[in-house]
């Protein structure tokens, strides 16, 4: 169970966000997780002084584009590039883009996190 | 046999490269130049630039971007030369062999002289690594020992 | 205007035992802007966390990083205790603050030393690696390992700490305590630390939120904040204070890392003292469930978040590891700018930077 959960859309992301930086909050981190026919990409931040943690979630598809928080968080440009790289999540207006290759060499299997890819388990157990 | 090839065995200058190593054995190195361990009585320093060095130390497993840099380091340096792969990873690829971004052990991109286990590696272990490699520089050299 | 030059700083670079690479652009001497460019330590453990059974996983995330080891697998028992939930007993709890704390104490000394070589203080250098090999001791003592302990477990720890070796650690860090204390006098006073340091790489409080930063890196830009506050494992029992320092540059980073260094041995005595006696393991039922956790630990270099989400297998449906220097990297975007060509290594330095954990 996360707490402090909200779902939103991808619509109302930035005015979320924003939200969050009026209250002076600090952005923690983002986490994205393949759910077979589309993405699950939650944005946490944390009250500042404090250590309360609040939850935004939202659902995309996996063909679908979603603004980029950078611009308000600009520390948010790092997770914001690698959910792009790990599972191909398209994030318009980065305001660094590594074009998908931050984490990864020009070698390295693309799109190593989404599930029904066989390049992303290398033998495994 | 000239004076040269006698002191690069009597004080060989190490190159320490980290791959994609989780630290571990980096730290571990670097505490062998540390007071405990103290490997420079033995006339080892640690050097920054891999045209003065002549023991290339590396940790950790290679990765796809890794490879290109360990290739590049190890061709500027000066031959005779010796290339110590310190801990599991860098010998086999260690607990991260079914990591998508690994390709292996430090011998999938250059030749490696002498393989020193341990997760992470103790400095005993590093220690005796670099005397083992060192015995086998003296050899290419041609200095008995 | 002079011509800009731009130059890579790493991946192998003397100060760094690690590989970064920077970009940085530069107008003569002077920074004026810096990209960082990742992907040297990148191996991919997220996905192979997956793929491994989830007990596994627990060497697997002591080696995301091999200095922040011991706190990595106990944050990661933690989350997954959590997806049942279950709970710990007490003394195990106590055992996981003892080695938490011991291993920030060597990690914090580590990084004094490593501050003192990039100032080209050797002998600094050397004396801080001395003391920190008899907290090494310690642990290789009581866990086994000098360096990667794997002691937690899921449900609890595997060793336990006696009576005999309870009295050798109670010893041996009275006596670090001293020797730690008189280096740090010296650190905190000698007048060629503070030209270097002072007044270099400055972070205002309100860049340091904006950016996200943590661990000591943010409150030494005054802000109190450090995820022992939450009172997990015992700290809750131990009466845990934050250090704080205002000014948010080198010097500041440093004198917050020194105090916490002896903040860490204060704590761990604390432990030793109010621990209480019983068993250290209890035996998780099943695989863990179809459900979702979060947790969040203050480890040497700052808060560490774990996701894990569960699906009733012994596999993990998902893991993700937020380290604390992927959140403190882009602060060098704004510190790095305006500084000098032989300020940046203490600059870069300064945020106690962990490259295996940021790339995972």
């Amino acid at each position: 169970m996360i707490e402090n959960l909200k779902e939103i859309s991808k619509d109302t992301l930035l005015q979320e966000v924003q939200k969050f930086a009026d209250a002076k909050a600090r952005f923690v981190t983002t986490v994205c997780s393949d759910l077979g026919d589309k993405l699950e990409v939650t944005y946490y931040f944390n009250y500042s002084p404090g250590v309360d943690m609040v939850a935004l979630r939202m659902f995309v598809g996996k063909d679908e584009e979603v603004p980029s928080i950078s611009g308000i968080y600009l520390t948010a440009v790092l997770s914001e590039n690698e959910m792009f790289e790990q599972y191909g999540l398209k994030v318009k207006d980065m305001a660094i883009d590594f074009g998908g290759l931050m984490l990864l060499g020009k070698d390295s299997p693309v799109k190593p996190m989404v599930k029904d890819n066989a390049a992303g388990g290398k033998g495994g157990e | 046999m000239g004076i040269i090839q006698t002191s690069q065995v009597k004080s060989p200058w190490i190159l320490h490269f980290c791959n994609s190593s989780c630290n571990g054995c980096d730290i571990e190195v670097l505490a062998c130049l540390t007071p405990l361990y103290d490997v420079e009585r033995f006339g080892l320093v640690n050097m920054g630039n891999p045209k003065h060095a002549d023991v290339m130390v590396v940790t950790g497993p290679v990765n796809y971007r890794t490879a290109r840099v360990l290739k590049n380091l190890y061709n500027q340096i000066p031959d005779p030369k010796m290339v110590i792969a310190v801990g599991a990873c860098a010998s086999t690829g260690g607990v991260f062999h079914n990591c998508y971004n690994i390709m292996g052990g430090v011998d999938k991109v250059i030749p490696v002289d002498v393989y020193v286990p341990g997760c992470a590696a103790r400095p005993e272990a590093i220690i005796d690594g670099v005397v083992l490699a060192l015995q086998k520089l003296s050899k290419a050299v041609g200095v008995a020992k | 205007m002079a011509p800009r030059t731009v130059a890579p700083f790493g991946p192998q670079h003397p100060v760094l035992p690690e590989p970064i690479q920077l970009k940085i652009t530069y107008e003569d001497e002077k920074v004026v802007n810096v990209v960082p460019a990742l992907g040297y330590g990148h191996r991919g453990i997220e996905k192979a966390c997956e793929i491994n059974e989830y007990p596994k996983n627990i060497h697997l995330c002591e080696r995301i990083c091999g200095i922040c080891s011991c706190m990595h697998g106990i944050s990661y028992c933690e989350v997954v205790e959590r997806l049942w939930p279950m709970e710990v007993p007490p003394r195990a709890k106590y055992l996981r603050t003892i080695w938490s704390e011991m291993s920030r104490t060597h990690s914090h000394l580590l990084w004094l030393g490593l501050l003192a070589d990039a100032l080209g203080f050797e002998s600094m250098f050397m004396q801080f690696w001395r003391i920190r090999e008899k907290v090494l001791d310690l642990l290789e003592m009581t866990c086994g390992s000098r360096v990667t302990q794997s002691v937690s477990v899921v449900g609890g720890v595997r060793r336990d700490i006696d009576d005999e070796q309870k009295k050798i650690c109670i010893r041996t860090l009275q006596e670090v305590r001293k020797e730690v204390e008189a280096l740090v006098n010296v650190l905190a006073t000698d007048p060629t630390v503070k030209a270097r340091t002072v007044g270099v790489g400055v972070l205002t409080k309100e860049q340091a939120i904006l950016l996200g930063n943590n661990g000591p890196h943010l409150r030494a830009s005054g802000v109190k904040e450090d995820c022992r506050m939450l009172g997990m494992q015992a700290y809750g029992e131990l009466g845990f204070e934050p250090i704080v320092e205002t000014d948010g540059d080198c010097y500041a980073r440093a004198l917050v890392r020194a105090r916490e260094a002896l903040q860490a041995i204060d704590l761990q005595l604390e432990a030793f003292s109010k621990m209480p006696e019983g068993e250290i393991f209890v035996r998780p039922k099943g695989s863990p469930p179809a459900n979702e956790a979060v947790y969040r630990c203050e480890q040497a270099r700052g808060e560490v978040f774990y996701y894990a989400k569960g699906n009733g297998t012994r596999n993990l449906e998902r893991l993700r590891v937020r380290t604390p220097t992927f959140a403190n990297i882009p602060s060098l975007l704004v510190m790095l700018p305006g500084s000098e060509l032989a300020d940046v290594p203490i600059i870069v330095l300064s945020i106690d930077p962990c490259i295996s954990c940021t790339e995972r």
